[in-house]
């Protein structure tokens, strides 16, 4: 942890209001609260030493996806940065298309501001929130401060229950994990994948589901939902 | 985005929109996830604020009278609801209930508004379904839209869980297993699913009681003893309107939907019949019934009125020509089969072929024959006397249901185009190695085949024959120059070029000047891709990425072909319903203006492909 006067360089103003919040209440009834979905492609694995290359994100507000406030960038990588080309099999995003797009400086202040006073949500949190911090590690001397769920870890609150509840074979010990296979799992259209926008649009919509179902078992609040699939921003 | 878009286009009446407004639509959605059983909508509560559209799920429009629940209608994915709500700004006449897990897009009121105002085809749907609707609500229950079976695609009808067991395991298990899962029918199998092998099959409650009980084996028989093996299935793009057909046809209940041969769920015919429409949809069964040529002539008929039902309910053109093609298709192998019998079992394997716009797909009246047969090379000495008989027999019922012989005599009936595969072949082969202007002319007919009935191979032993077309500069140079001589009736100045015949003027033919570009255009797409798909939607759809052609010109051609098709259908159908002879011909100032801008749109399209076409083969003609 660094102490705000050991920071890199003087905060923005914009940073300072992304982290005051005020963040939403875990009291609240979830469908009241609003989110905001993630999905990010990156260079490779290694947060500190590949790069983000595009983000897309969805707002969800009265429990409603809305496609009107989608956002979606790319994302120049500094300059001598090998992207493998593994990665970009994953994602399509070739150099040529990259050339063009924002540095990453130039992307975080529009991020910040969408991200602030509202729960992120993604999928498989743990790489993602990775890049980001480091982003904003670098940039500002900051992190993500707001609640995080990981829709990943809710599909595996969901499935324990359901083994509890003697709703799944003994023979499926894990549940499946993969985005494509859990909106499958819920009869949830799948959007041509690996599009940072495509996933994150995916992710919301698996999101509804699953905090629907576990309104059916008693989780009404985003404290109860945090219990269920909530992570540490670092 | 891109995606929402085009599931919108997909159905009525966001089919009416142009790219733009559906994409304009799209990106306001928001997406609502509903639990089973949830009022959506309540019958006298507050107003709609959007206009709900099925994604995933089905919804019940529910009465509740003197404590009864009355469901008088459901909606599956696709369909939209809200909208009287909607347009007359006050409470819902209707409670919507979920019956499944819904997802649903949600148009925003002022977007709806908005589309209203600005595409009369869109808001005429609307207030024509609203009517529909009110009057539904009023009478009873099992009003289910009409299309629907026509529009539906397995995949969307896939509710049970897909059970697979091996094939070794025994009659006990496999019942213990359909307890377990609360299933009638088992996929016997193991994965990966290849269900075209001999050893997988699939057993169903009935052959439990059939084949096991009541013929008194042991509960420890192995399942391969018993299934029904080799599998019938159907991709999971088909209509549901075929899985009717088909499930008819071979008197079976189960039916495995396969995705790139993978079988992906189980489709009942219980699915089906949910669906259910009180429409065309008894033609199969009365085809079953019919007894002599006269009533298979009435069914003839009752398809051509269908036509007309379909292209009422909104129904595309290019679904319409595949339902015709189902129901002409069932016509023709009934009267096979029945040929057959009479004359004894054929000698050697053979293949009948239909051609042209029957092997397109695209045959929405009943129109010429066009046919052909394929015999084995190996056949003993009689068997091209029994093939005359069972081709002029075929041929001479065909007529008498209706289908008018060929000018041309392109028919099985003629020994020129019934003959032996090697025979079949060489002409293809002789076709594309010497493109004159009769290879030219055959080429357009015979490489649109279709396999209709019969065990010989067809595809197997003339499709890679046409597949060498591909890379073959001459010949598709030769195709594409033809194709030219032709072009879209556009001046300089882009307007339609008009014809006068006789004492009429401002006419424009639909067909020569129409349709017929854009089905040349796609087969020439479709040949340099190997594209083996013969319908010319699907041909735009599936070669463009291996084809002189980009995405967007494709669909631009794909909806251009949907309108002149449209336009062209119900033009003829008012003719015949005037009782005139059908004609190609329209009178273009007789089209409303709003059929003006989109036919013009559509030739300019064409026109713009025509000209790519032009200059990739240095055709050294610039067309329109």
């Amino acid at each position: 942890m660094r102490l705000p006067w050991q920071r890199k360089r003087a905060v923005p103003e914009l940073v300072r209001a992304y982290e005051v919040g005020p963040w939403p209440d875990g009291r609240s009834y979830w469908r009241d609260v609003r989110y905001v979905v993630l999905d990010v492609e990156t260079s490779g694995l290694d947060a500190r030493r590949d790069a983000l290359l595009a983000v897309g994100l969805v707002e969800i507000e009265q429990a409603r996806v809305r496609l009107d406030r989608r956002w979606y960038s790319l994302i120049r990588p500094p300059a001598g940065l090998l992207v493998e080309a593994s990665s970009i099999r994953i994602h399509g995003l070739m150099r040529a298309d990259l050339a063009d797009a924002p540095p990453i400086d130039a992307v975080l202040p529009e991020l910040l501001e969408r991200l602030a006073q509202r729960v992120l949500v993604v999928h498989v949190a743990r790489i993602d929130v990775g890049f980001l911090n480091q982003a904003l590690d670098l940039s500002y001397g900051t992190r993500l401060h707001g609640p995080i769920l990981d829709t990943a870890r809710l599909a595996a609150t969901l499935h324990q229950n359901a083994q509890l509840l003697g709703q799944v074979s003994r023979d499926m010990p894990v549940p499946a994990i993969q985005l494509r296979a859990l909106a499958i799992q819920y009869n949830l259209p799948v959007y041509p994948q690996h599009d940072a926008l495509n996933d994150a649009l995916t992710t919301a919509q698996l999101f509804l589901a699953q905090a629907t179902h576990l309104e059916h078992q008693g989780i009404r609040t985003l404290r109860a939902l945090l219990r269920a699939g909530g992570v540490q921003s670092r | 985005m891109d995606e929402i878009a085009a599931f919108l286009r997909t159905y009525p009446p966001f089919d009416q929109l142009p790219p733009e407004a559906a994409m304009l639509a799209a990106e306001h959605i928001q997406i609502e996830y509903f639990p089973a059983h949830h009022d959506v909508l309540t019958f006298g509560g507050p107003p709609a604020e959007f206009l709900y559209i099925v994604r995933k799920g089905m919804v019940d429009f529910v009465r509740e009278e003197e404590g009864e629940v009355l469901v008088f209608d459901s909606l599956g994915p696709g369909e939209a609801f809200g909208y009287p709500s909607l347009i007359r700004r006050r409470s819902p006449i209707v409670t919507v209930r979920t019956r499944t897990e819904v997802l649903a897009y949600l148009l925003p009121a002022e977007i709806f508004y908005h589309l209203q105002a600005e595409y009369p085809l869109f808001a005429s749907y609307f207030a024509a379904s609203a009517l529909h609707r009110l009057t539904s609500a009023v009478r009873s229950r099992h009003q289910t839209a009409e299309p629907s079976l026509f529009q539906t695609r397995l995949q969307e009808l896939i509710s049970h869980p897909l059970i697979a067991i091996r094939p070794d395991a025994t009659v006990r298990e496999a019942a213990q297993l359909m307890r377990d899962h609360n299933v009638s029918c088992l996929l016997v199998n193991l994965p990966p699913y290849e269900i075209y092998d001999q050893n997988s099959g699939i057993i169903t409650d009935r052959d439990l009681r059939n084949r096991v009980l009541a013929a008194g084996l042991p509960d420890s028989t192995p399942l391969r003893q018993v299934m029904t093996t080799p599998v019938v299935s159907l991709p999971a793009t088909a209509l549901a309107f075929e899985a009717m057909l088909l499930m008819l046809e071979r008197h079976i209940h189960h039916l495995p939907v396969t995705r790139d041969g993978v079988v992906v769920g189980m489709v009942t015919h219980t699915d089906i019949l949910r669906r259910q429409s009180n429409s065309p949809l008894f033609l199969p069964r009365q085809l079953q019934r019919a007894h002599s040529l006269e009533e298979l002539r009435s069914y003839g008929d009752q398809v051509t009125a269908a036509v007309g039902a379909l292209l009422d309910a909104g129904v595309r053109v290019s679904d319409i020509g595949r339902v015709v093609a189902v129901a002409h298709d069932a016509l023709i192998q009934r009267i096979l089969r029945d040929v057959e019998t009479e004359l004894g079992p054929p000698p050697a394997p053979y293949a009948w072929l239909v051609l042209g716009s029957e092997g397109r797909y695209e045959q929405t009246l009943r129109t010429d024959q066009d046919n052909a047969l394929i015999y084995a090379d190996e056949h003993p000495p009689d068997a091209p006397e029994y093939f005359r008989v069972l081709a002029e027999t075929v041929v001479e019922r065909l007529v008498a249901c209706g289908f008018p012989r060929c000018r041309g005599n392109v028919m099985a009936s003629n020994p020129q185009w019934r003959q032996p595969l090697s025979v079949w072949q060489a002409t293809f082969a002789h076709w594309i190695d010497v493109p004159d202007e009769e290879a030219l002319l055959r080429s357009g007919i015979f490489f649109d085949f279709r396999q209709i009935h019969g065990t010989l191979y067809a595809e197997g032993g003339l499709r890679p024959i046409i597949t060498r077309a591909r890379g073959n500069k001459i010949f598709l140079g030769r195709l594409a120059r033809a194709a030219l001589r032709n072009p879209a009736p556009l001046n300089l100045f882009r307007n339609v070029v008009l014809e006068r015949r006789g004492d009429q003027k401002n006419l424009i033919d639909l067909k020569h000047r129409g349709t017929a570009m854009v089905v040349d255009l796609a087969r020439i797409f479709a040949l340099e891709a190997g594209c083996i798909d013969t319908s010319t939607v699907g041909r735009l759809r599936r070669s463009w990425p291996a084809a002189s052609i980009g995405e967007t010109e494709a669909e631009s051609l794909v909806s251009a072909f949907e309108l002149l098709s449209l336009l062209r259908l119900r033009h003829q159908r008012a003719q015949i319903e005037r009782g005139e002879e059908p004609t190609n011909l329209i009178v273009y100032t007789d089209l409303s203006p709003l059929e003006q801008r989109e036919l013009k749109e559509s030739l300019q399209a064409i026109a713009r492909v025509q000209r790519g076409i032009a200059t990739v083969y240095q055709t050294g003609r610039i067309a329109g």
